[in-house]
């Protein structure tokens, strides 16, 4: 097992390495450059300005040369600092001689994005699951049909659109929810409950949103789990032992249909990082979503490449769990690893 | 941002039907007038996060506004456009108009406390020609021969020539503290998300991505503002700011023209709590013409096109109104804008009549003129966004009417520079110019500055302008200047190299509590004494609320 583990954790290297190149290279395919927005179209912006930020940022190297210094930070998990926010570290803070702390751009939208993805799987699993498991016992009979009308409805609504209703009816005509951002412009005065309070009621509409549109993938599979289990022969065995229908459902066909589910929840562990432009840019967020827009807007290279490496190294590792958690839970799968 | 516009109008039908109230609307009375009082916040809304507050190296717009609540300059401009002193009581300017001599008033202070004095600008103007500060803007600097301080109160400097737009310049040129910064790395030093200033306000609290908030500054150099705190937030969507500003969480905001021309008249309930305005914004859009690729070298062709274009529709249908018509490259109201020169008006018929002189003629009968067997047919390129995409297809659809076939193709905006604007590999581009408030125009329509990466994009080419924009650079006298630029504007609209299509408004909505609005706005725009407006106490937000 540990041999195993070994193997696999060595074979990222290459894997990184190799990722990191392509991301690299085809990001530096897109016309433009730092320098071509940053100054943009001010006519008080000279040319010979401009090819002096270039110098500054190694822009005029060749693109392997570029991507050697890039690698030679990178070794030393050095993500750099970004071109256009004024120098701020791209992934850790930064203290500098006088004890200024200048906090990281990924370091602070990640958790902001992982808190919502989180939120909103967790939200989405706790409707998905009662959804499913009805749905499959009244299969094809009224609240079947009406569970999937609304969470297909749910996912073909278009996002911001109902976020702008929502925003408009919980925030305007009634002063139920904040409209945007994520605290309250008091929020440092408030007692830790209030700021738990505040961040939920900020959350609400968000989180709610992005739930809406997972759901519907979700609930089906675990209609279609229930399904499969409630025609296996256990299951009438249960029934002819005279067990209650709820028992049938929730102890003995419900454990059996989650299977599938938790490798479907699995698998989307590396997309909690990603953020929605939208969303983010709608509810005024500051996540990933945002920040890597904006980079790619801005051809700020090393925000870019310190995304992407992070998301490709987190993704790789989700999938290590992955295969690691079966090879734990299924001894057949382990056994083949043992060979 | 060009999809958020879209998805506004999604919500317009829905926010014209409403007629729920919005927010907690309680009964103030907005109009009873109120004396000026010290106090109170202003919350307002920025589409962008800056990069830094170091205006000479972060570039932004969100940087300039929040900059400018912090930092003076040595001058500035008054509500009418002319230069005032800020940090300078005055200014003198020698006989052979080479060297300009700021007096700067007596006992300035930083936030800090410590004082400011002529050593600040010196090492500010150092900073800023120094080849290693990551600034865009220093070449109008690096054009000063010698720059000194014979004493705490004056700086003094040369040039090798008279430089006219200098005093814009200085007046751009916001002055650092050198007591923090000597010594310092420019481009990476904390001062850029902690600054001291001299201005109204000083730094209070930056949240990243969400709000900058702003205090008064005691030692404020040019006397004391009178509203206490300033908070802006971070809303990168318009329609998000506008929800914000009917649910009263902002107090202001820039509106788009279908917010300001749509849904406040259909709601006439929004107008008791919020006030609109409109001022003049600092561009121009512009179709302008590849002048070194053919047909477009003909001045009859570019003028026909002009004539083909109905301006006033594409400010009706882009702008739903909200803008004019220009015919001389400067902010309109300004003494720079020739009041002689009238845009060119929609004329079909003569736009034909044009292009069958300069040759072109419908010789195959599928509708498109022709010459020598080619057709006129073109490419209109622009960036993402909306309003330039909209004018396009007006274009396009009147150039049709006289026979031109036309494509409109629409780039990210690094692309669309990188890849067609610095190669000039474009045929008709649909663009805008923002302008400074000095009339210099040197480095778009010299013809010496065509080269790639420099900004007469078009390649215009036309001596006696060449000649003008030259004397206009050496003539610091407004009234002569304005002769020079005048004549300067009379040739460019005759050549017709580019076509103007309008000059936006900009509408700013404030909450009817901010008293001391000068309105209608003056030719700067209702900033320019955003010190003087107040918030009367009894129309105050709970204070709580945005502590």
């Amino acid at each position: 097992m540990t041999k195993y583990l070994l193997k696999r954790l060595f074979w990222m290297v290459p894997l990184l390495v190799g990722i990191s190149l392509i991301s690299f290279l085809i990001m530096h395919l897109a016309p433009g450059d730092v320098t071509t927005t940053e100054a943009g179209f001010n006519p008080k912006a000279s040319e010979e300005s401009r090819q002096k930020l270039r110098k500054l940022y190694h822009l005029d190297e060749p693109l392997l040369t570029q991507y050697g210094y890039w690698l030679k930070r990178m070794a030393t998990l050095d993500f750099g600092t970004s071109f256009a926010s004024h120098q701020r570290p791209v992934f850790l803070q930064i203290k500098d001689a006088e004890g200024n702390i200048n906090k990281g751009m990924i370091q602070e939208a990640l958790p902001i994005t992982l808190l919502i993805n989180v939120l909103s799987l967790g939200l989405i699993v706790v409707c998905a699951l009662p959804l499913g498991v009805v749905s499959a016992v009244t299969r094809n009979r009224p609240p079947d049909r009406a569970i999937t009308v609304f969470v297909f409805v749910g996912f073909a609504v278009p996002g911001f659109w109902l976020a702008l209703l929502m925003m408009y009816w919980l925030g305007v005509a009634h002063d139920w929810l904040p409209i945007s951002g994520l605290h309250s412009l008091d929020y440092e005065h408030l007692s830790t409950p209030e700021k738990i309070a505040d961040t939920i009621r900020h959350l609400a509409i968000p989180v709610f949103i992005s739930a809406l549109g997972g759901l519907a993938g979700i609930s089906l599979f675990v209609r279609n789990g229930m399904l499969d289990v409630l025609h296996q022969d256990y299951i009438t065995t249960a029934r002819a032992k005279g067990l209650p229908e709820n028992t049938v459902i929730y102890r003995h066909a419900l454990r059996n249909a989650m299977l599938p589910l938790i490798t479907i929840l699995g698998l989307s562990i590396p997309g909690l990082i990603g953020g929605s432009v939208i969303a983010e840019s709608l509810f005024a967020i500051p996540g990933m979503g945002k920040l890597f827009y904006d980079a790619v807007m801005m051809r700020d290279f090393p925000v870019i490449m310190g995304i992407l490496t992070i998301g490709a190294a987190l993704t790789l590792l989700g999938n290590l769990l992955a295969d690691v958690a079966y090879a734990w839970a299924d001894p057949r799968v382990r056994r083949g690893v043992a060979k | 941002m060009t999809h958020f516009k879209t998805r506004f109008w999604l919500l317009v039908p829905f926010l014209l039907a409403a007629c729920g109230n919005p927010g907690a609307s309680s009964g103030i009375d907005y109009d009873h007038s109120y004396p000026p009082q010290q106090g109170g916040t202003l919350i307002d809304a920025m589409t962008g996060e800056p990069s830094g507050l170091i205006p000479m190296i972060a570039g932004e717009s969100a940087a300039s506004t929040i900059a400018g609540y912090i930092f003076n300059s040595l001058i500035k401009y008054d509500r009418n456009l002319d230069l005032e002193g800020e940090l300078a009581k005055s200014w003198d300017i020698s006989r052979d108009q080479k060297t300009i001599t700021f007096h700067l008033k007596p006992g300035l202070q930083w936030a800090d406390g410590m004082p400011l004095t002529s050593a600040d600008a010196l090492f500010t103007w150092q900073l800023v020609t120094d080849d290693k500060t990551r600034t865009p803007y220093g070449a109008d600097y690096k054009l000063v021969l010698k720059a000194e301080t014979p004493d705490p109160l004056t700086f003094r400097v040369s040039y090798s020539q008279p430089y006219a737009p200098a005093m814009d310049s200085w007046a751009g040129l916001q002055i650092l503290p050198k007591h923090i910064l000597q010594g310092q790395d420019i481009n990476t030093t904390a001062f850029a998300r902690n600054p001291v200033g001299s201005h109204y306000y000083k730094l209070e609290d930056w949240r990243n991505g969400e709000r900058i908030s702003l205090v008064r500054n005691p030692k404020a150099t040019q006397g004391q503002a009178y509203i206490d705190r300033i908070v802006e937030r971070i809303i990168p969507d318009s329609a998000s700011q506008f929800l914000e500003l009917l649910a009263d969480n902002i107090d202001s905001m820039v509106l788009n023209p279908i917010q300001y021309a749509r849904i406040f008249p259909s709601r006439p309930e929004l107008g008791k709590e919020i006030a609109l305005y409109r001022e003049l914004g600092n561009g121009y859009t512009y179709l302008g013409f590849n002048l070194k690729h053919k047909p477009f070298d003909d001045k009859r062709v570019r003028l026909a096109i002009n004539y083909a274009i109905d301006k006033q529709e594409i400010i009706d249908g882009v702008l739903l109104g909200l803008g004019e018509p220009v015919a001389a490259p400067y902010k309109p109201g300004t003494r720079w804008v020739n009041p002689e020169l009238k845009p060119y008006g929609y004329d079909p018929e003569k736009a034909r009549q044009l292009l069958k002189e300069a040759g072109f003629e419908d010789h195959d009968g599928d509708g498109i003129l022709d010459r020598d067997g080619k057709p006129l047919a073109f490419e209109i390129l622009t960036n993402q966004n909306k309003q330039r995409e909209m004018s396009a297809v007006l274009i396009q659809r009147r150039l049709k009417e006289i026979g031109i076939d036309v494509h409109i193709r629409v780039l990210e905006g690094a692309s669309f520079v990188g890849r067609f604007i610095k190669t000039g590999d474009f045929d008709v581009i649909v663009l805008g110019w923002s302008l400074s408030l000095d009339p210099d125009q040197f480095s778009i329509w010299h013809s010496s500055q065509t080269k790639p990466g420099q900004f007469n994009i078009v390649g215009y080419n036309n001596p006696q302008v060449d000649k003008l924009l030259e004397q206009g650079r050496l003539e610091l006298n407004p009234d002569k200047r304005m002769k020079i630029y005048h004549e300067f504007s009379r040739l460019l609209l005759e050549d017709s190299p580019v076509v103007y299509l309008y000059a936006g408004y900009g509408l700013p909505a404030i909450h009817q509590r901010v008293k001391g609005i000068a309105n209608p706005a003056p030719p700067a725009g209702i900033g320019y004494n955003s010190y003087e407006w107040y918030i009367p106490e009894p129309l105050r937000r709970n204070e709580m609320s945005t502590r």
